[in-house]
């Protein structure tokens, strides 16, 4: 049995294709594993488990550990695949305590080899990627982008009671901070920006941007992090969301590793930025050299005619 | 207010160049204290200065690793441990030593790490301790309150701010937006090296009860990056013009 589970909605049947691949490779049964209900939008080919509690089981990556340990011990999981995000990462690893289990973390391309479960990763900033493996059973997290979306619908539901400790933290309060409409790791074309803006209201001139080219706004991590100008959840890079857009346009971004980690399986990169040494010339496609207070309103204005104008022949 | 910090001395991703074959070079001399424990060093010295107590900084590798812990002690940290290990350690064999260890230094408050390490950023370490302790954890904290016998923080996920807290002893990882590290002083770093570094060895520790370091590195190859690189220069009216012009070319159309 190989079970699947991720908190986010939209990573869902990303994870359950990758543990679908496995399944058909190990000749066994692959499950998506929900924590208290099934997510509106959920929409895989196979088997759902949902796991209740007397408590909500999302609302602590503690009380998820405890769950899915109970279910994977009974169902005698061999892998057990989480999502790559920061609740995803405290559950694979508490659970890989419990169950003294190896544990792969931010892995793509996951495959059976010789036995065991082996899946590339990125390593010293995104310059490298090892080839990892664990013996079964073990754990993974799976990096997003890697696999295409499950969607089907599924061929039964399970609703599994479990029993949980009292959790050891308590959450007080939750502030939502995401400003992000859709999900960054499937988009096609982002525009992001860095610390090349000078306020918070400059973005807007992005936003312009990517709203006429139908794309998506993401930033590094300073504006998300640091001054808050945009949400964690558009952060791209090392330590927050990996892309893989046809597009990727790098606004006043100089292109530390930090976050060139994040787009390196961009189809194309474009680089705007007054810097001719900025690192981030050096993975781009295209870079143009310049003010970006200049250059943006300036595509902003051509693609804006460009449009009409196809309009116009139509 | 008894804190432990665990620093990894990891390799410089920044001055990290592959061979002909794509491997990379690792030089051994090429390490520093990983990136994002500075900020768990930082929160540690600014808590202990406001509540007392003491810092033990910890750290897990080959010898070298005690140049990262005398730089954590430069920092502000009052004492070292070594645990001395010359093999590559999962993170469940990392994190089950590390527990141990601690354990053996007594009965911290506060256990504080960052939330990965800057070269291979597997980012299990902290929950893992805290599993292994049988201890609260919080994670991605990018601002930590203690009273007496409680610690209160911000968790930094990716949509949203939780406020968690815990009683204390905790284990906490850090963001590297909790803080701005400290740069170290000639003064403060010669005055390090007269603070005491215990070695320890894993044999000195209890041996695990589940099988060793059970995850491969199987190979390690350069990202290739194959890019174009045209650069565009002059008027923005010009550049931009330019620069559609070569995405149409791409058959990227907006």
């Amino acid at each position: 049995m190989i079970l699947a589970c991720s908190e986010k909605e939209n990573l869902v049947g990303e994870i359950f294709s990758a543990a679908r691949d496995l399944a058909t490779q190990l000749g066994c049964e692959a499950a998506l594993v929900e924590l208290d209900d099934v997510k509106p939008s959920i929409k895989v080919n196979g088997k759902i488990i949902i796991l209740k509690a007397n408590t909500r089981l999302s609302s602590n990556p503690e009380l998820a550990t405890a769950a899915i340990t109970e279910l994977a011990k009974k169902s005698g999981a061999q892998i057990i695949l989480f999502g790559t995000t920061r609740f995803g990462r405290q559950v694979a690893a508490q659970t890989a305590v419990r169950m003294r289990l190896p544990a792969l973390s931010d892995t793509r391309d996951l495959k059976i080899e010789q036995g065991k479960l082996t899946g590339t990763r990125m390593v010293y900033g995104g310059k490298f990627a090892a080839r990892i493996s664990a013996p079964l059973p073990c754990i993974a997290t799976v990096q997003s982008g890697s696999y295409q979306n499950d969607t089907d619908t599924s061929s039964s539901v399970e609703t599994i009671a479990v029993n949980v400790p009292t959790a050891r933290t308590t959450h007080l309060e939750t502030e939502h901070t995401s400003k992000a409409s859709a999900n960054l790791s499937s988009a096609q074309i982002i525009v992001s920006v860095g610390r090349g803006f000078k306020t918070k209201e400059d973005l807007a001139m992005a936003e312009e941007l990517a709203k006429i080219m139908e794309g998506m706004v993401g930033c590094s991590r300073p504006l998300a992090s640091d001054l808050g100008w945009l949400s964690e959840d558009q952060h791209i890079g090392l330590t927050g969301i990996h892309v893989h857009p046809n597009l990727y346009v790098a606004v006043g971004i100089s292109g530390q590793l930090q976050h060139t980690a994040g787009i390196r399986n961009s189809k194309i990169i474009v680089a705007i930025n007054n810097d001719k040494q900025a690192p981030i010339f050096q993975i781009a496609d295209y870079g143009i050299i310049g003010d970006l207070y200049q250059v943006i309103p300036e595509l902003t204005k051509l693609l804006t005619s460009n449009n009409q104008s196809s309009a116009g022949k139509q | 207010m008894n804190i432990v910090v665990c620093v990894k001395h990891a390799t410089d991703e920044n001055e990290l160049q592959s061979d002909e074959s794509g491997k990379p070079r690792l030089n051994p001399d090429a390490r520093k204290m990983s990136t994002f424990d500075r900020n768990a060093v930082e929160a540690a010295v600014r808590i202990r200065d406001s509540k007392g107590g003491s810092i033990t900084v910890v750290s897990l590798g080959d010898v070298d690793c005690k140049k990262t812990v005398k730089e954590a002690l430069a920092m502000g940290g009052d004492r070292g441990v070594v645990i001395l290990s010359n093999s590559h350690l999962d993170a469940l064999m990392t994190s089950y030593y590390l527990a141990n260890a601690i354990q053996k230094i007594g009965n911290p408050d506060l256990i504080l790490c960052s939330e990965g390490a800057s070269d291979t950023y597997v980012g299990f370490l902290g929950p893992m301790l805290a599993e292994w302790l049988n201890l609260p954890f919080i994670g991605y904290a990018r601002d930590i309150e203690i009273t007496e016998h409680t610690v209160k923080c911000e968790e930094q996920l990716e949509d949203r701010i939780e406020t968690v807290t815990a009683n204390l002893p905790a284990v906490i990882s850090v963001v590297s937006e909790i803080n701005e590290p400290r740069y170290t002083t000639l003064l403060q770093i010669i005055q390090a090296s007269k603070k005491p570094i215990e070695e320890i060895t894993l044999e000195s520790l209890k041996a695990p009860d589940f099988p060793y370091s059970q995850v491969e590195v199987v190979d390690v190859r350069a990202e290739t990056v194959n890019r174009k690189r045209i650069i565009f220069e002059g008027s923005p009216e010009v550049t931009a013009k330019k620069l559609i012009a070569a995405l149409e070319n791409e058959g990227i159309t907006t």
